[in-house]
Protein backbone atom coordinates (compact mmCIF):
# COMPACT_ATOMS: atom_id res chain seq x y z
CA UNK A 1 0.00 0.00 0.00
CA UNK A 2 2.81 2.06 0.62
CA UNK A 3 4.81 1.49 -2.40
CA UNK A 4 1.60 2.36 -4.33
CA UNK A 5 1.32 5.94 -2.71
CA UNK A 6 5.45 6.25 -2.95
CA UNK A 7 5.01 5.83 -6.74
CA UNK A 8 2.53 8.44 -7.02
CA UNK A 9 4.49 10.74 -5.61
CA UNK A 10 8.18 9.78 -7.22
CA UNK A 11 6.12 10.56 -10.65
CA UNK A 12 4.65 13.73 -9.46
CA UNK A 13 8.00 14.89 -7.64
CA UNK A 14 9.87 13.65 -10.70
CA UNK A 15 7.45 15.27 -13.27
CA UNK A 16 7.26 18.56 -11.25
CA UNK A 17 11.33 18.48 -11.61
CA UNK A 18 11.36 18.03 -15.26
CA UNK A 19 8.46 20.92 -15.77
CA UNK A 20 10.43 22.96 -13.73
CA UNK A 21 13.49 22.85 -16.09
CA UNK A 22 11.45 23.46 -19.00
CA UNK A 23 10.11 26.37 -17.55
CA UNK A 24 12.60 27.97 -16.83
CA UNK A 25 14.40 27.36 -20.39
CA UNK A 26 11.44 29.22 -21.50
CA UNK A 27 11.11 31.97 -19.13
CA UNK A 28 14.56 32.40 -20.89
CA UNK A 29 13.99 32.64 -24.27
CA UNK A 30 15.82 35.39 -25.42
CA UNK A 31 18.79 33.82 -24.38
CA UNK A 32 18.33 30.42 -24.70
CA UNK A 33 16.66 30.45 -28.08
CA UNK A 34 18.26 28.65 -30.62
CA UNK A 35 15.93 28.05 -33.82
CA UNK A 36 16.35 30.25 -36.66
CA UNK A 37 13.66 31.80 -38.64
CA UNK A 38 15.76 30.04 -41.66
CA UNK A 39 14.74 32.54 -44.56
CA UNK A 40 14.66 35.28 -43.10
CA UNK A 41 18.05 34.36 -41.04
CA UNK A 42 20.74 32.54 -42.04
CA UNK A 43 23.80 30.66 -40.12
CA UNK A 44 27.27 32.20 -40.45
CA UNK A 45 29.25 29.81 -42.23
CA UNK A 46 32.32 29.49 -40.50
CA UNK A 47 35.43 31.01 -42.19
CA UNK A 48 38.84 30.50 -41.57
CA UNK A 49 42.32 30.07 -43.43
CA UNK A 50 43.41 26.34 -43.12
CA UNK A 51 46.71 27.54 -43.86
CA UNK A 52 47.49 26.22 -47.19
CA UNK A 53 48.96 29.26 -49.65
CA UNK A 54 45.63 31.12 -50.56
CA UNK A 55 44.50 33.63 -48.87
CA UNK A 56 40.91 32.98 -47.29
CA UNK A 57 41.20 29.58 -47.99
CA UNK A 58 37.21 28.64 -46.67
CA UNK A 59 37.04 25.40 -45.61
CA UNK A 60 33.72 24.54 -46.87
CA UNK A 61 31.17 21.62 -49.05
CA UNK A 62 29.61 23.31 -51.35
CA UNK A 63 29.21 23.10 -55.03
CA UNK A 64 31.99 22.47 -57.70
CA UNK A 65 33.81 25.41 -59.40
CA UNK A 66 36.52 25.08 -61.78
CA UNK A 67 38.45 27.83 -63.39
CA UNK A 68 39.03 26.55 -67.09
CA UNK A 69 41.31 28.89 -67.96
CA UNK A 70 44.12 27.40 -65.48
CA UNK A 71 42.88 23.83 -66.00
CA UNK A 72 45.53 21.71 -68.08
CA UNK A 73 43.66 18.72 -68.86
CA UNK A 74 45.73 16.39 -66.18
CA UNK A 75 42.59 14.22 -65.32
CA UNK A 76 43.38 14.02 -62.03
CA UNK A 77 40.13 15.06 -60.13
CA UNK A 78 38.64 12.85 -62.99
CA UNK A 79 40.06 9.79 -61.39
CA UNK A 80 39.96 11.07 -58.03
CA UNK A 81 36.35 11.18 -58.18
CA UNK A 82 34.52 8.14 -55.93
CA UNK A 83 30.98 8.31 -57.75
CA UNK A 84 32.21 9.56 -61.32
CA UNK A 85 30.66 12.60 -61.19
CA UNK A 86 33.30 14.80 -63.28
CA UNK A 87 34.06 14.30 -66.97
CA UNK A 88 36.27 15.33 -68.78
CA UNK A 89 37.23 14.94 -72.39
CA UNK A 90 40.85 16.67 -74.17
CA UNK A 91 42.24 17.53 -77.08
CA UNK A 92 45.77 17.74 -77.64
CA UNK A 93 46.61 21.25 -78.46
CA UNK A 94 48.50 21.54 -81.78
CA UNK A 95 50.98 23.85 -80.19
CA UNK A 96 52.08 23.52 -76.31
CA UNK A 97 51.44 26.82 -74.67
CA UNK A 98 49.87 28.65 -77.26
CA UNK A 99 46.76 31.01 -77.33
CA UNK A 100 44.04 29.78 -80.13
CA UNK A 101 41.64 32.76 -79.95
CA UNK A 102 38.72 30.76 -81.88
CA UNK A 103 37.95 28.72 -78.96
CA UNK A 104 39.23 31.05 -77.20
CA UNK A 105 41.79 28.92 -75.54
CA UNK A 106 44.44 30.03 -73.56
CA UNK A 107 47.88 28.74 -73.52
CA UNK A 108 49.38 29.97 -70.46
CA UNK A 109 47.70 29.32 -66.46
CA UNK A 110 48.26 31.44 -64.29
CA UNK A 111 50.74 29.33 -62.33
CA UNK A 112 52.60 29.43 -65.90
CA UNK A 113 51.93 26.38 -66.95
CA UNK A 114 52.15 25.87 -70.41
CA UNK A 115 49.06 23.50 -71.22
CA UNK A 116 48.97 20.93 -73.87
CA UNK A 117 45.84 20.19 -73.89
CA UNK A 118 42.50 22.10 -75.44
CA UNK A 119 39.41 20.98 -72.56
CA UNK A 120 36.77 20.13 -74.69
CA UNK A 121 34.61 18.88 -72.62
CA UNK A 122 34.46 19.54 -68.39
CA UNK A 123 31.02 18.44 -67.11
CA UNK A 124 30.24 18.12 -63.38
CA UNK A 125 27.10 16.63 -62.42
CA UNK A 126 26.34 18.23 -59.00
CA UNK A 127 23.44 15.24 -58.33
CA UNK A 128 25.80 12.83 -58.30
CA UNK A 129 28.54 14.25 -56.16
CA UNK A 130 28.89 13.12 -52.84
CA UNK A 131 31.25 16.33 -51.26
CA UNK A 132 33.91 13.98 -50.40
CA UNK A 133 36.38 17.17 -51.55
CA UNK A 134 38.71 14.16 -52.69
CA UNK A 135 38.92 16.16 -56.46
CA UNK A 136 40.14 19.42 -54.90
CA UNK A 137 43.24 18.01 -53.19
CA UNK A 138 45.49 16.22 -56.61
CA UNK A 139 44.97 19.35 -59.04
CA UNK A 140 48.24 20.40 -59.57
CA UNK A 141 46.96 24.03 -61.03
CA UNK A 142 44.10 24.23 -57.64
CA UNK A 143 41.35 25.08 -60.38
CA UNK A 144 38.79 22.81 -59.18
CA UNK A 145 37.49 23.87 -55.60
CA UNK A 146 34.50 24.05 -53.38
CA UNK A 147 33.05 27.20 -54.63
CA UNK A 148 34.53 29.26 -51.23
CA UNK A 149 37.59 27.77 -52.09
CA UNK A 150 40.49 30.05 -53.64
CA UNK A 151 39.39 33.00 -55.31
CA UNK A 152 36.64 33.65 -53.19
CA UNK A 153 36.09 37.21 -53.33
CA UNK A 154 35.16 36.26 -57.23
CA UNK A 155 32.30 33.52 -55.69
CA UNK A 156 29.27 33.88 -53.49
CA UNK A 157 29.87 31.07 -51.10
CA UNK A 158 26.24 29.67 -51.82
CA UNK A 159 24.56 26.03 -50.21
CA UNK A 160 21.15 26.40 -51.83
CA UNK A 161 21.39 25.47 -55.50
CA UNK A 162 18.22 23.62 -56.18
CA UNK A 163 16.86 23.02 -59.58
CA UNK A 164 13.50 21.87 -61.48
CA UNK A 165 15.21 20.54 -63.87
CA UNK A 166 17.88 17.74 -63.04
CA UNK A 167 19.99 18.49 -65.97
CA UNK A 168 20.62 22.04 -64.91
CA UNK A 169 22.29 20.19 -61.92
CA UNK A 170 24.64 19.37 -64.42
CA UNK A 171 27.50 21.68 -64.58
CA UNK A 172 29.33 22.89 -67.97
CA UNK A 173 32.87 24.64 -67.46
CA UNK A 174 34.55 24.13 -70.86
CA UNK A 175 34.09 26.71 -73.48
CA UNK A 176 32.00 25.81 -76.28
CA UNK A 177 33.60 24.50 -79.52
CA UNK A 178 31.95 23.51 -82.05
CA UNK A 179 32.37 20.17 -84.10
CA UNK A 180 33.98 21.91 -87.04
CA UNK A 181 36.33 23.39 -84.90
CA UNK A 182 37.24 19.92 -82.82
CA UNK A 183 37.83 18.62 -86.06
CA UNK A 184 40.58 21.09 -87.35
CA UNK A 185 42.34 20.86 -83.93
CA UNK A 186 42.60 16.62 -84.27
CA UNK A 187 43.75 17.34 -88.00
CA UNK A 188 45.45 20.62 -88.07
CA UNK A 189 45.60 21.81 -91.74
CA UNK A 190 50.15 21.25 -92.07
CA UNK A 191 51.01 25.09 -93.12
CA UNK A 192 52.48 24.34 -96.76
CA UNK A 193 55.99 25.21 -96.78
CA UNK A 194 57.32 28.46 -99.18
CA UNK B 1 -9.44 -26.15 -18.43
CA UNK B 2 -6.04 -25.79 -19.84
CA UNK B 3 -4.16 -22.36 -21.18
CA UNK B 4 -5.98 -20.74 -24.23
CA UNK B 5 -4.19 -19.87 -26.75
CA UNK B 6 -5.33 -17.29 -29.09
CA UNK B 7 -4.87 -17.05 -32.72
CA UNK B 8 -1.67 -15.36 -33.43
CA UNK B 9 -1.49 -12.56 -35.70
CA UNK B 10 1.70 -11.16 -37.30
CA UNK B 11 2.37 -7.40 -37.31
CA UNK B 12 4.54 -6.02 -38.83
CA UNK B 13 6.21 -2.68 -37.99
CA UNK B 14 8.20 -0.41 -40.80
CA UNK B 15 9.87 0.06 -43.37
CA UNK B 16 8.86 3.25 -42.44
CA UNK B 17 8.29 4.28 -38.81
CA UNK B 18 9.84 6.94 -36.66
CA UNK B 19 10.43 3.91 -34.01
CA UNK B 20 12.79 1.62 -36.34
CA UNK B 21 15.50 4.14 -36.38
CA UNK B 22 15.95 3.98 -40.50
CA UNK B 23 14.03 1.54 -42.68
CA UNK B 24 13.75 -1.66 -40.91
CA UNK B 25 10.79 -4.06 -40.56
CA UNK B 26 9.84 -6.14 -37.96
CA UNK B 27 7.57 -9.11 -38.22
CA UNK B 28 6.11 -9.23 -35.08
CA UNK B 29 4.27 -12.31 -34.05
CA UNK B 30 2.17 -11.40 -31.50
CA UNK B 31 -0.24 -13.35 -28.89
CA UNK B 32 -2.89 -10.92 -27.98
CA UNK B 33 -0.22 -7.85 -27.01
CA UNK B 34 2.45 -10.24 -25.96
CA UNK B 35 5.12 -10.96 -28.46
CA UNK B 36 6.37 -14.10 -29.21
CA UNK B 37 8.88 -13.59 -32.02
CA UNK B 38 10.66 -10.68 -33.38
CA UNK B 39 11.76 -11.31 -36.99
CA UNK B 40 14.01 -8.08 -38.07
CA UNK B 41 13.81 -7.78 -41.91
CA UNK B 42 17.00 -5.92 -43.34
CA UNK B 43 18.62 -4.79 -46.58
CA UNK B 44 16.71 -1.52 -47.37
CA UNK B 45 19.46 0.58 -47.38
CA UNK B 46 21.77 -1.81 -48.68
CA UNK B 47 24.48 0.30 -51.12
CA UNK B 48 27.13 -2.16 -51.78
CA UNK B 49 29.66 -0.75 -49.14
CA UNK B 50 31.93 -3.63 -49.93
CA UNK B 51 31.50 -4.49 -53.28
CA UNK B 52 31.79 -1.05 -53.97
CA UNK B 53 35.46 -1.04 -52.29
CA UNK B 54 36.63 -3.59 -54.23
CA UNK B 55 36.22 -1.17 -57.43
CA UNK B 56 37.85 2.15 -55.90
CA UNK B 57 41.06 3.16 -54.79
CA UNK B 58 42.10 2.84 -50.70
CA UNK B 59 41.35 6.61 -50.41
CA UNK B 60 37.87 6.59 -52.08
CA UNK B 61 36.72 3.94 -49.71
CA UNK B 62 37.13 6.63 -46.93
CA UNK B 63 33.83 8.87 -47.78
CA UNK B 64 31.82 5.08 -48.23
CA UNK B 65 32.99 5.00 -44.55
CA UNK B 66 31.32 7.61 -43.44
CA UNK B 67 28.02 6.66 -44.96
CA UNK B 68 27.64 3.46 -43.23
CA UNK B 69 27.41 4.83 -39.73
CA UNK B 70 26.26 8.08 -40.86
CA UNK B 71 25.56 9.27 -37.05
CA UNK B 72 29.73 8.66 -35.99
CA UNK B 73 30.94 9.09 -39.35
CA UNK B 74 34.51 10.03 -37.56
CA UNK B 75 34.60 7.15 -36.09
CA UNK B 76 33.58 4.89 -39.28
CA UNK B 77 36.60 6.78 -40.58
CA UNK B 78 38.75 6.19 -37.83
CA UNK B 79 38.85 2.63 -37.77
CA UNK B 80 39.18 2.07 -41.43
CA UNK B 81 42.40 4.52 -41.38
CA UNK B 82 44.06 2.71 -38.56
CA UNK B 83 43.37 -0.63 -39.89
CA UNK B 84 45.50 0.77 -43.37
CA UNK B 85 47.85 2.10 -41.17
CA UNK B 86 48.14 -1.18 -39.67
CA UNK B 87 48.61 -3.11 -43.13
CA UNK B 88 50.84 -0.07 -44.33
CA UNK B 89 53.10 0.14 -40.84
CA UNK B 90 53.10 4.17 -41.51
CA UNK B 91 53.88 5.59 -38.29
CA UNK B 92 51.53 8.84 -37.94
CA UNK B 93 52.76 12.12 -36.07
CA UNK B 94 51.33 12.56 -33.02
CA UNK B 95 48.78 15.67 -33.80
CA UNK B 96 47.69 13.95 -35.66
CA UNK B 97 46.68 11.12 -32.93
CA UNK B 98 45.80 13.50 -30.72
CA UNK B 99 43.44 15.10 -33.78
CA UNK B 100 41.82 11.82 -34.28
CA UNK B 101 41.34 10.98 -30.47
CA UNK B 102 39.18 14.57 -30.04
CA UNK B 103 37.03 13.83 -33.17
CA UNK B 104 36.44 10.76 -32.19
CA UNK B 105 35.39 11.28 -28.81
CA UNK B 106 33.57 14.41 -30.27
CA UNK B 107 31.43 12.20 -32.69
CA UNK B 108 30.97 9.68 -29.60
CA UNK B 109 29.25 12.60 -27.46
CA UNK B 110 27.20 13.50 -30.43
CA UNK B 111 26.20 10.11 -31.45
CA UNK B 112 25.41 8.90 -27.68
CA UNK B 113 23.08 12.75 -27.38
CA UNK B 114 21.32 11.63 -30.83
CA UNK B 115 20.62 7.80 -29.39
CA UNK B 116 19.71 9.44 -25.96
CA UNK B 117 17.08 11.68 -27.17
CA UNK B 118 15.99 9.58 -29.37
CA UNK B 119 15.56 7.04 -27.09
CA UNK B 120 13.48 9.50 -24.92
CA UNK B 121 11.50 10.24 -27.97
CA UNK B 122 10.81 6.43 -28.05
CA UNK B 123 8.89 6.11 -24.93
CA UNK B 124 7.50 9.23 -24.86
CA UNK B 125 9.39 11.97 -23.36
CA UNK B 126 9.82 15.06 -26.38
CA UNK B 127 11.75 17.84 -24.05
CA UNK B 128 15.34 16.03 -23.69
CA UNK B 129 15.28 15.15 -27.58
CA UNK B 130 15.67 18.87 -27.95
CA UNK B 131 17.68 19.58 -25.61
CA UNK B 132 20.23 17.29 -26.62
CA UNK B 133 19.77 18.16 -30.28
CA UNK B 134 20.76 21.50 -29.59
CA UNK B 135 23.87 20.84 -27.70
CA UNK B 136 24.87 17.54 -30.15
CA UNK B 137 24.11 21.00 -33.18
CA UNK B 138 27.21 22.78 -31.56
CA UNK B 139 29.43 19.43 -32.11
CA UNK B 140 28.68 19.37 -35.49
CA UNK B 141 29.27 23.06 -35.44
CA UNK B 142 32.98 22.20 -34.57
CA UNK B 143 33.03 19.96 -37.02
CA UNK B 144 32.19 22.47 -40.02
CA UNK B 145 34.55 24.67 -38.75
CA UNK B 146 37.29 21.97 -39.00
CA UNK B 147 36.68 20.81 -42.37
CA UNK B 148 33.79 21.69 -43.33
CA UNK B 149 31.18 19.08 -43.56
CA UNK B 150 28.70 18.41 -41.03
CA UNK B 151 27.74 14.75 -40.86
CA UNK B 152 29.91 12.96 -43.78
CA UNK B 153 33.36 14.39 -43.29
CA UNK B 154 35.82 12.73 -45.21
CA UNK B 155 37.94 13.76 -42.58
CA UNK B 156 40.43 10.88 -41.74
CA UNK B 157 42.71 9.76 -44.19
CA UNK B 158 45.37 7.06 -44.28
CA UNK B 159 48.64 8.57 -42.39
CA UNK B 160 46.60 11.65 -41.41
CA UNK B 161 43.86 14.34 -41.48
CA UNK B 162 42.62 16.18 -44.64
CA UNK B 163 42.93 19.62 -42.74
CA UNK B 164 44.62 21.13 -39.43
CA UNK B 165 42.47 22.19 -36.54
CA UNK B 166 42.09 25.79 -36.71
CA UNK B 167 43.81 27.65 -34.54
CA UNK B 168 41.35 28.99 -32.02
CA UNK B 169 39.96 25.00 -32.14
CA UNK B 170 41.05 23.91 -28.19
CA UNK B 171 39.57 27.34 -26.59
CA UNK B 172 36.59 26.47 -28.68
CA UNK B 173 36.17 22.83 -27.76
CA UNK B 174 37.46 23.96 -24.03
CA UNK B 175 34.31 26.42 -24.29
CA UNK B 176 31.97 23.50 -25.44
CA UNK B 177 32.88 20.97 -22.85
CA UNK B 178 32.81 23.80 -20.08
CA UNK B 179 29.24 24.82 -21.46
CA UNK B 180 28.14 21.02 -21.89
CA UNK B 181 29.42 19.12 -18.64
CA UNK B 182 26.62 20.73 -16.73
CA UNK B 183 24.09 19.90 -18.91
CA UNK B 184 24.27 16.19 -18.67
CA UNK B 185 23.02 16.97 -14.98
CA UNK B 186 20.25 18.43 -16.77
CA UNK B 187 19.65 16.00 -18.59
CA UNK B 188 19.40 13.30 -16.08
CA UNK B 189 17.48 15.62 -13.83
CA UNK B 190 14.41 15.60 -16.74
CA UNK B 191 15.00 12.13 -18.67
CA UNK B 192 16.75 9.56 -16.17
CA UNK B 193 15.65 10.15 -12.85
CA UNK B 194 11.72 10.70 -14.17
CA UNK B 195 9.52 7.94 -12.73
CA UNK B 196 7.59 7.22 -15.75
CA UNK B 197 10.84 6.63 -17.57
CA UNK B 198 11.92 3.99 -15.47
CA UNK B 199 9.42 2.33 -15.12
CA UNK B 200 9.65 2.14 -19.04
CA UNK B 201 12.81 0.61 -18.97
CA UNK B 202 13.90 -0.66 -15.82
CA UNK B 203 13.62 -4.71 -15.67
CA UNK B 204 12.35 -4.44 -19.72
CA UNK B 205 14.38 -6.66 -21.99
CA UNK B 206 17.00 -7.99 -20.12
CA UNK B 207 19.78 -9.04 -21.92
CA UNK B 208 21.93 -11.45 -19.59
CA UNK B 209 25.22 -11.21 -20.15
CA UNK B 210 25.84 -14.94 -21.74
CA UNK B 211 23.60 -14.19 -24.09
CA UNK B 212 25.09 -11.10 -25.00
CA UNK B 213 28.87 -12.81 -25.42
CA UNK B 214 27.22 -15.87 -27.33
CA UNK B 215 25.67 -13.35 -29.41
CA UNK B 216 28.89 -11.22 -30.30
CA UNK B 217 27.10 -8.06 -28.96
CA UNK B 218 29.43 -5.44 -28.28
CA UNK B 219 29.81 -1.96 -26.98
CA UNK B 220 27.64 -0.01 -24.50
CA UNK B 221 25.06 -3.06 -25.07
CA UNK B 222 27.21 -5.17 -23.58
CA UNK B 223 28.62 -2.95 -21.11
CA UNK B 224 25.21 -2.49 -19.93
CA UNK B 225 25.30 -6.53 -19.32
CA UNK B 226 28.13 -5.92 -16.53
CA UNK B 227 30.59 -7.27 -18.86
CA UNK B 228 34.15 -4.46 -19.13
CA UNK B 229 34.95 -4.78 -22.28
CA UNK B 230 36.05 -1.91 -23.81
CA UNK B 231 38.55 -1.60 -27.06
CA UNK B 232 39.88 1.14 -26.15
CA UNK B 233 40.99 0.18 -22.73
CA UNK B 234 41.52 -3.75 -23.31
CA UNK B 235 43.28 -3.51 -26.97
CA UNK B 236 44.03 0.06 -27.17
CA UNK B 237 44.48 1.24 -30.87
CA UNK B 238 45.78 5.30 -31.41
CA UNK B 239 47.05 6.41 -28.73
CA UNK B 240 43.88 5.56 -26.43
CA UNK B 241 46.76 3.87 -23.85
CA UNK B 242 47.55 7.56 -22.69
CA UNK B 243 44.45 8.78 -21.40
CA UNK B 244 43.14 8.02 -18.31
CA UNK B 245 38.98 7.46 -18.06
CA UNK B 246 36.66 4.69 -16.51
CA UNK B 247 34.74 1.68 -18.57
CA UNK B 248 31.22 2.29 -16.93
CA UNK B 249 29.06 -0.80 -16.76
CA UNK B 250 25.48 -1.52 -15.94
CA UNK B 251 25.00 -1.93 -12.17
CA UNK B 252 20.91 -2.33 -12.30
CA UNK B 253 20.60 0.76 -10.54
CA UNK B 254 17.20 0.60 -10.79
CA UNK B 255 16.40 -3.31 -11.74
CA UNK B 256 18.50 -5.64 -13.17
CA UNK B 257 21.70 -5.93 -15.14
CA UNK B 258 21.21 -5.48 -18.36
CA UNK B 259 17.51 -4.12 -18.57
CA UNK B 260 17.27 -0.99 -21.10
CA UNK B 261 17.58 1.23 -18.17
CA UNK B 262 21.73 0.08 -17.93
CA UNK B 263 22.40 0.26 -21.35
CA UNK B 264 20.43 3.89 -21.82
CA UNK B 265 22.58 5.04 -18.32
CA UNK B 266 25.74 3.02 -19.78
CA UNK B 267 25.84 5.88 -22.79
CA UNK B 268 25.20 8.56 -20.25
CA UNK B 269 28.17 7.84 -18.41
CA UNK B 270 30.38 7.24 -21.12
CA UNK B 271 29.09 10.61 -22.37
CA UNK B 272 31.20 11.91 -19.27
CA UNK B 273 33.93 9.76 -19.96
CA UNK B 274 34.18 11.35 -23.32
CA UNK B 275 34.32 14.69 -22.07
CA UNK B 276 37.09 13.22 -19.67
CA UNK B 277 39.30 12.03 -22.28
CA UNK B 278 38.58 15.41 -24.89
CA UNK B 279 39.78 17.64 -21.30
CA UNK B 280 43.21 15.41 -21.27
CA UNK B 281 43.51 15.45 -24.76
CA UNK B 282 42.90 18.85 -25.57
CA UNK B 283 45.35 20.13 -22.68
CA UNK B 284 48.32 17.78 -24.37
CA UNK B 285 47.82 18.21 -28.09
CA UNK B 286 51.51 19.06 -29.66
CA UNK B 287 52.14 20.92 -32.46
CA UNK B 288 53.05 19.33 -35.63
CA UNK B 289 52.15 18.91 -39.63
CA UNK B 290 49.23 16.76 -40.04
CA UNK B 291 50.16 16.12 -43.73
CA UNK B 292 53.48 14.72 -43.18
CA UNK B 293 53.47 11.00 -43.42
CA UNK B 294 50.53 11.18 -45.96
CA UNK B 295 51.73 8.57 -48.41
CA UNK B 296 52.17 9.75 -52.46
CA UNK B 297 50.63 6.46 -53.44
CA UNK B 298 48.70 4.12 -51.16
CA UNK B 299 49.87 0.80 -52.63
CA UNK B 300 49.88 -1.37 -49.41
CA UNK B 301 52.04 -4.83 -49.60
CA UNK B 302 50.46 -8.22 -50.08
CA UNK B 303 48.79 -8.97 -47.23
CA UNK B 304 45.63 -9.06 -44.70
CA UNK B 305 45.00 -6.79 -41.86
CA UNK B 306 41.72 -7.28 -39.22
CA UNK B 307 41.64 -4.20 -36.80
CA UNK B 308 39.19 -3.55 -34.64
CA UNK B 309 38.09 -0.15 -32.85
CA UNK B 310 35.67 1.04 -30.48
CA UNK B 311 32.87 3.42 -32.28
CA UNK B 312 30.12 4.74 -30.41
CA UNK B 313 28.10 1.63 -30.94
CA UNK B 314 30.45 -1.34 -30.34
CA UNK B 315 33.62 -3.01 -31.78
CA UNK B 316 33.89 -1.90 -35.55
CA UNK B 317 35.98 -4.04 -37.87
CA UNK B 318 37.92 -3.73 -40.33
CA UNK B 319 38.96 -6.70 -42.37
CA UNK B 320 41.24 -5.33 -45.55
CA UNK B 321 42.59 -8.27 -47.80
CA UNK B 322 45.29 -6.16 -50.01
CA UNK B 323 46.99 -8.10 -53.57
CA UNK B 324 49.87 -5.39 -53.91
CA UNK B 325 47.54 -3.43 -56.35
CA UNK B 326 45.53 0.49 -55.54
CA UNK B 327 42.41 -1.01 -55.44
CA UNK B 328 41.82 -3.18 -52.29
CA UNK B 329 40.77 -7.23 -52.96
CA UNK B 330 38.77 -7.16 -50.33
CA UNK B 331 37.45 -4.81 -47.16
CA UNK B 332 34.86 -6.14 -44.87
CA UNK B 333 33.25 -4.39 -42.36
CA UNK B 334 32.41 -6.11 -39.14
CA UNK B 335 29.22 -4.19 -38.12
CA UNK B 336 28.52 -3.62 -33.94
CA UNK B 337 24.49 -2.70 -34.64
CA UNK B 338 24.21 -5.73 -36.92
CA UNK B 339 25.15 -8.18 -33.56
CA UNK B 340 22.89 -5.92 -31.85
CA UNK B 341 19.71 -5.91 -33.86
CA UNK B 342 20.62 -10.02 -34.26
CA UNK B 343 20.05 -9.90 -30.11
CA UNK B 344 16.55 -8.13 -30.22
CA UNK B 345 14.29 -11.20 -31.12
CA UNK B 346 16.04 -13.48 -28.08
CA UNK B 347 14.97 -10.50 -25.65
CA UNK B 348 12.20 -9.59 -26.62
CA UNK B 349 10.08 -12.67 -26.48
CA UNK B 350 7.32 -12.19 -24.01
CA UNK B 351 6.92 -8.72 -23.96
CA UNK B 352 4.70 -6.04 -25.14
CA UNK B 353 4.75 -4.60 -28.33
CA UNK B 354 4.92 -1.26 -26.73
CA UNK B 355 8.69 -2.64 -24.90
CA UNK B 356 9.87 -4.17 -28.13
CA UNK B 357 10.28 -0.70 -28.94
CA UNK B 358 11.93 0.53 -25.95
CA UNK B 359 14.16 -2.63 -26.62
CA UNK B 360 14.58 -1.81 -29.77
CA UNK B 361 15.49 2.11 -28.85
CA UNK B 362 18.18 1.19 -26.30
CA UNK B 363 19.91 -1.15 -28.62
CA UNK B 364 20.86 2.03 -30.28
CA UNK B 365 20.86 0.84 -33.98
CA UNK B 366 21.89 2.23 -37.48
CA UNK B 367 20.79 0.81 -40.31
CA UNK B 368 23.03 1.93 -42.85
CA UNK B 369 25.58 0.16 -40.80
CA UNK B 370 23.54 -2.72 -40.65
CA UNK B 371 22.49 -3.55 -44.36
CA UNK B 372 26.44 -1.17 -45.49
Amino acid sequence: MSKYFTNIYDTVSTLWTGMRITWRHMMNIKRDNVTLQYPEERWPRPERNIGFEHADYNVIRSRLHVDIDDCIGCLKCERACPVDCIKINTIKAPNRGEDIPEIKHTGVTSNDTRKAMVVSRFTIDMSECCYCNLCTYPCPEECIFMVGGPNNEKHNIDYEFSEFDRNDLIYQFAKSITSEQKDTLKNPIPEVEA
Amino acid sequence: MGVVHGDQMILNIGPQHPSTHGVLRLEVKTDGEIVSEVKPHIGYLHRCFEKHSENVTYEQVIPFTDRCDYLAAMNSNFGYVVAMEELMEIKVPERVDFIRVIMGELNRIASHLLALGVYGLDVGAFTPFLYMLRDRERILDMFEYTCGARLLYNYMWVGGVSHDLPKDFVKICGDFLDYFEPQISEYNELLTYNKIFIERTADVGVLPADVAVSFGVTGPNLRGSGVKWDVRKDEPYSIYDRFDFDVPTGTGEFGTVGDCFDRYWVRMLEVKESVKILRQALKDIPDGDVHQAIPKKIRPPKGSVYRRTESPRGDLGYYIISDGTPVASRVKMRSPAFTALSVLDEISRGWMISDVIAILGSLDIVLGEIDR
